[in-house]
């Protein structure tokens, strides 16, 4: 991916149905507070020109075929930059019905049509800072380092209840018997209710 | 000679753009970011699931094994605090974090799996070892054997039990 990448890189920015927050954002990245433009990066008007895809939004129904369209404009090799909640994984629209949700559902009707699948860097925010967007696009450039990374805990298989037996028996005695007095009961079906 | 002025000024004002990925920067006191659940502190109540809006956090339970697992998808977070706000034992934080962009999706995610308690009765597991140990430290000794039933036998119990009083 570096070594594709070692020139400027410009981007199409990309809306597909999102809020404008992420869009916001991605202009901020763009002013003289944060200045994507020292590292080549650069706005382009058409995906003809472009090297990147900025995409924002959980990619309605409705704008479906013209990101189909857009994405087939840009020249191999491409990068997809997915930009904010919606665009990673659907956001807070993930479930509903006029969206498709994320990018990587985009990619499997990508799939079917035979379109390869393009290079996709994930920046998760709702909406992500202007320096995450920045950091993002580095990151597909491999200017600098990828910090987030999966973690997985599994509790260990001798974990075990440490109760007296003396009640697990209590317990045990309770229920077989029918010798239950009328006050277990009670507080029994107190807590049911 | 306004022109003049403007330079002037702009000179005097210095360079405003930020050495941003150079040198670190400082994100605001109240700043929302990446959540983070603390494994040691969380017993798998599933109180942050319930509360989370985007469905980010969800919760699986693997009954063969008997591993109650917490994902948590950063991916679909929209940083709202509400876990954070609603979680009983102070696990899950929403931390200063924001690089956090990725080349896979796989990244993003934190998985907590919790072994699960088995009813004496039926051994269908039903909840974590943890919230069985924190519920019994609060509950007075004579009323601690109700916890260790599942809730369905605890049902057939009491159910056993009315038809037999109203006899």
């Amino acid at each position: 991916m570096t070594s594709l990448y070692r020139k400027s890189l410009w981007v199409f920015h990309l809306n597909t149905g999102s809020c404008n927050g992420c869009d916001i954002e991605v202009l901020n990245a763009f002013t003289p507070a944060q200045d994507a433009e020292r590292f080549g990066v650069k706005l382009v008007g058409s995906p003809r020109h472009a090297d990147a895809i900025a995409l924002t939004g959980p990619i309605t129904r409705e704008a479906l075929p013209r990101v189909i369209r857009a994405l087939q404009a840009v020249p191999e090799p491409k990068i997809v930059v997915a930009i904010g909640s919606c665009a990673c994984g659907g956001g807070i629209w993930h479930d509903s019905y006029s969206v498709l949700g994320g990018v990587e559902k985009l990619y499997k009707i990508l799939k079917k049509k035979g379109i390869k699948k393009p290079i996709t860097v994930f920046v998760p925010g709702c909406p992500p800072k202007p320096e995450a967007i920045l950091y993002g696009i580095l990151l597909a450039r491999g200017m600098v380092k990828q910090k987030q990374k999966s973690r997985i805990y599994i509790e260990s298989e001798s974990t075990e209840l440490m109760i007296s037996k003396d009640l697990i028996e209590t317990v045990k005695e309770q229920v077989m018997s029918s010798k239950i007095s009328r006050k277990q009961v009670e507080q029994i079906a107190s807590i049911v209710r | 000679m306004n022109r003049l002025r403007i330079l002037l000024q702009n000179i005097k004002r210095g360079v405003v753009t930020e050495k941003y990925p150079l040198e670190p920067i400082r994100v605001p006191e109240s700043f929302r970011g990446k959540p983070v659940i603390d494994v040691d502190k969380c017993v798998g109540c599933g109180a942050c699931v319930n509360a989370c809006p985007p469905n980010a956090l969800t919760l699986e339970e693997d009954l063969k094994e008997g591993i109650r697992y917490i994902k948590l998808f950063v991916g679909r977070c929209i940083y709202c605090g509400r876990c954070e706000e609603v979680c009983p034992f102070d696990a899950i934080h929403l931390t200063k974090e924001f690089e956090l962009a990725t080349t896979s999706k796989d990244d993003l995610y934190q998985i907590v799996g919790l072994r699960m308690y088995k009813c004496p009765i039926c051994g269908k597991p039903y909840t974590t070892i943890r919230l069985v140990k924190r519920v019994i430290d609060k509950l007075p000794p004579e009323e601690r054997s109700l916890v260790l039933i599942c809730p369905d036998c605890r049902e057939k119990i009491t159910a056993a039990n009315r038809s037999f009083a109203r006899r």
